[in-house]
């Protein structure tokens, strides 16, 4: 059974434009209060395409997670342009809200409501921003939750819930808006060895079914399996790209080279 | 036995008079907590947001009335502000004690609800932008409901330090509880330590259960590792 449904296409929609287009992005912290400054990204282009599933590797404080936060708007940039589905984000007429309704996050920490039963997580920003009726989004809820494969917690809080099983509910969550695209920032890395490989089947099966993603992740067997493109980061940068396969076995760069021997 | 009941007499005749008092005091401090308290929670939300000229503004008043006694706060308030010819300053005893105390209560409710609000993790307000809500909609749903469980202990000890500092207000001329007593002793000038006795008692009885209650309030924040089911 897919967990999402399919989509209707829009018949004016170009198709063939990409879900995602990154042009000349550059990011920059203030540390110890405005004294230094880190490039968290610098100058970074990219294009993620429809149905796409990018996976995002490299050591850490590279920017992986600064990347992906700015495609839904979480992080600003301060240079370059971002444009998600024909829409320009940096624009100042863009609505962000509405932005990130199209663009689904699913952190590392999980970040469920904690003052909010599993069911409620999932209705109520569908009611509150969706402004879907309650009966309608619970009855979304209820579905999403069989999906993901718990349905029987739904009047459980977030902290009555193992690790795993609140992140399936932050994905449905995400899921119940009928996102675009999703971002995994390291959906797997707080989770318990047994709980990770339910966690990354659900997100293969959501790449199976089409959704365009981008996947920060640890995990090389899963960037192996599923990733239809792997993008290597260091230093706020960019650094190679490639099919999954190619990358993993003859990487180009020295650094992805030194990389991949640590990691491995 | 002559001693219980000449103390029995003075209670008898005193009582009311010092009922009256605490009444007072009941009354003032109830209405300045809770306008202080609503006064404080949106200050306390405003020195969270991004808006750095409020933010100021609201900084420099916190320092200001935390960082000086009551007693020349409701001085200021009474006698300094009329001489400034300003007539909305011009308060009546009742009114300056409502405005003063209010005020010294949203100061440390201000500082109570901006801790608590940073309290929240910021994985809670992210996810909540991250499903489209609003800041307004993240803080009303997410945030504050989150943020209003921590808020209950040090809340409810900031409320005894508001109770007990309207004893001050009798340099006014209120005649809440402890001048009603101060004008007992000066009937009956015998039983100073008595009637002070009695005061103390009465302040006792009514700032206990708030005691009580906050030590609860901890213990139940604590057991539920912050997010306490009131
Ligand atoms: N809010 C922030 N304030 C200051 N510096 C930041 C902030 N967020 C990120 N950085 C800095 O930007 C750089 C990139 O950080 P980022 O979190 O994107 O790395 P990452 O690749 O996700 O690392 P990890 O694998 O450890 O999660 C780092 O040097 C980090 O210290
Ligand atoms: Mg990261």
């Amino acid at each position: 059974m897919p967990i999402t449904e399919t989509q209707e296409k829009d018949p004016l929609e170009n198709s063939d434009a990409p879900m995602v287009r990154i042009e000349n992005v550059s990011r920059r912290f203030s540390i110890d209060g405005g004294k230094t400054s880190v490039m968290a990204l610098k100058n970074v282009s990219n294009q993620i395409g429809r149905g796409e599933v990018v996976v995002i590797i490299g050591p850490s404080g590279s920017g992986k997670s600064t990347l992906l936060r700015t495609l839904n708007g979480l992080e600003g940039i301060d240079e370059g342009n971002i444009v998600i589905d024909g829409v320009d984000i940096c624009s100042k007429t863009t609505c962000m809200n509405t932005l990130r309704t199209e663009v689904g996050m699913v952190f590392q920490h999980f970040n469920l409501f904690e003052n909010k039963t599993c069911l409620e997580n999932i209705v109520l920003p569908q009611t509150v921003v969706l402004k879907r009726q309650r009966q309608e989004a619970e009855e979304v809820a209820r579905k999403l939750l069989e999906r993901v494969g718990i349905p029987d917690r739904e009047n459980n809080y977030p902290r009555q819930l193992s690790g795993g099983q609140q992140q399936r509910v932050a994905i449905a969550r995400a899921l119940a808006m009928k996102p675009k695209m999703m971002l995994f920032d390291e959906a797997t890395s707080a989770l318990d060895p047994e709980t990770v490989s339910g966690v990354l089947d659900l997100m293969k099966q959501l790449a199976r079914e089409g959704m365009t993603m981008a996947v920060v992740t640890h995990e090389m067997g899963f960037a192996r399996e599923v990733a239809d493109r792997v993008i290597f980061m260091d230093q706020g940068e960019v650094v190679e790209e490639g099919e999954p396969d190619a990358f993993f076995d003859s990487p180009r760069s020295d650094r992805a080279q030194r990389f991949l021997e640590q990691i491995i | 036995m002559e001693w219980f009941i000449d103390k029995w007499q003075v209670i008898d005749s005193l009582s009311p008079f010092l009922m009256k008092g605490l009444w007072l005091t009941f009354k003032v401090s109830m209405v300045s907590i809770i306008l202080g308290s609503i006064l404080g929670s949106v200050l306390g939300i405003v020195k969270t947001l991004k808006w750095s000229i409020p933010r100021a503004l609201v900084g420099g008043y916190v320092h200001l009335f935390r960082g000086t006694p009551y007693l020349v706060q409701i001085y200021i308030i009474y006698f300094v502000l009329p001489s400034l010819d300003v007539t909305w300053l011009k308060f009546d005893s009742y009114t300056a004690a409502i405005v003063s105390l209010s005020l010294y209560t949203a100061s440390y409710v201000t500082a109570i609800v901006e801790s608590a609000i940073r309290a929240v993790p910021r994985g809670q307000e992210e996810a909540a932008r991250s499903c489209g809500m609003s800041k307004a909609q993240a803080l009303y749903h997410i945030i504050l409901p989150q943020a209003f469980k921590l808020t209950v202990p040090p809340m409810a000890s900031i409320y005894v330090i508001v109770i007990k500092s309207t004893a001050v207000l009798s340099v006014i001329g209120i005649s809440e509880l402890t001048r009603q007593g101060e004008t007992a002793i000066l009937r009956m000038p015998g039983d100073t330590m008595f009637i002070y006795l009695l005061i103390a008692i009465l302040y006792f009885v009514y700032c206990y259960p708030m005691l009580k209650f906050a030590g609860w309030a901890e213990s139940k924040v604590k057991a539920n590792g912050g997010n306490a089911v009131l």
